[in-house]
């Protein structure tokens, strides 16, 4: 094999395997990633759900913490059915819920 | 036409009047009745479990009401009454409502200040 070849084979090998390294690293994703999530809905004053009824998304922040971990596992185990809060909940670990409970129940600053 | 968009003006008062609640008779609602209290007679018991502003849970696992979204509180209620939220305490408390003691006790309880609740962390 002509040695350019080679270098963009080994350059892109090693592309494919620098993610699949740093997500063995970290087998879930850092609770900054599920902030993400939460914010793109929570974090808007005056936000509004599309579907399937259209009413304002609760206020979180200053909640308390156990009822947030207490309504995440209920939309993880169905007795809640929010879409969206369903397909959330069930990436989220007991721990990454009690984390993100305990960020978002903190008393505000 | 004066006296049409009179009625007009009227007319969205009334819906908006209706679709906020009555505060001052969810604030009753939200009491726990006592036989020996005229002024708690007719009251679903949400102050035991949330606070009489919903400003006070009294265990961890139960949500601040206070300063809630009007309309989430409508959907929570809604939701525990038609089985969408199953929850077996707040199933058998909303049970007992009406749409109407639905939308004062949400008028009341989101009406609350608060410190607690807010939008944004």
């Amino acid at each position: 094999m002509p040695r350019p070849f080679v270098q963009i084979f080994i350059a892109a090998a090693l592309a494919f395997a620098a993610p699949l390294a740093s997500a063995q690293d970290k087998p879930h994703a850092s609770i900054e990633s599920f902030h993400a999530q939460c914010i793109g809905c929570h974090g808007i004053p005056g936000y509004k759900t599309a579907f399937p009824v259209v009413y304002h998304v609760p206020k979180i922040a200053g909640q308390n913490p156990a009822y947030i971990v207490a309504a995440l596992k209920a939309y993880k185990s169905g007795e809640r059915s929010h879409p969206s809060m369903r397909g959330i909940a069930a990436s989220l670990t007991e721990e990454e819920m009690k984390k993100l409970a305990d960020y978002y129940g903190a008393p505000a600053k | 036409m004066k006296h049409i968009a009179l009625g007009l003006c009227l007319a969205l008062a009334c819906v908006a009047a209706h679709a906020g609640g009555n505060a001052d008779r969810g604030q009753r609602l939200a009491l726990v009745a006592d036989p020996k209290d005229v002024k708690t007679a007719g009251g679903k018991g949400c102050a035991a479990c949330h606070g009489a502003q919903g400003e006070k849970p009294s265990a961890p696992e139960q949500p601040v009401l206070a300063g809630q979204y009007y309309d989430y509180l409508v959907q929570a209620l809604s939701d525990y009454q038609n089985g969408r939220r199953a929850n077996a305490i707040m199933k058998g408390f909303a049970g007992q409502l009406s749409k109407q003691d639905i939308e004062d006790l949400a008028a009341w309880f989101s009406s609350q200040k608060t410190t607690r609740l807010h939008d944004q962390r």
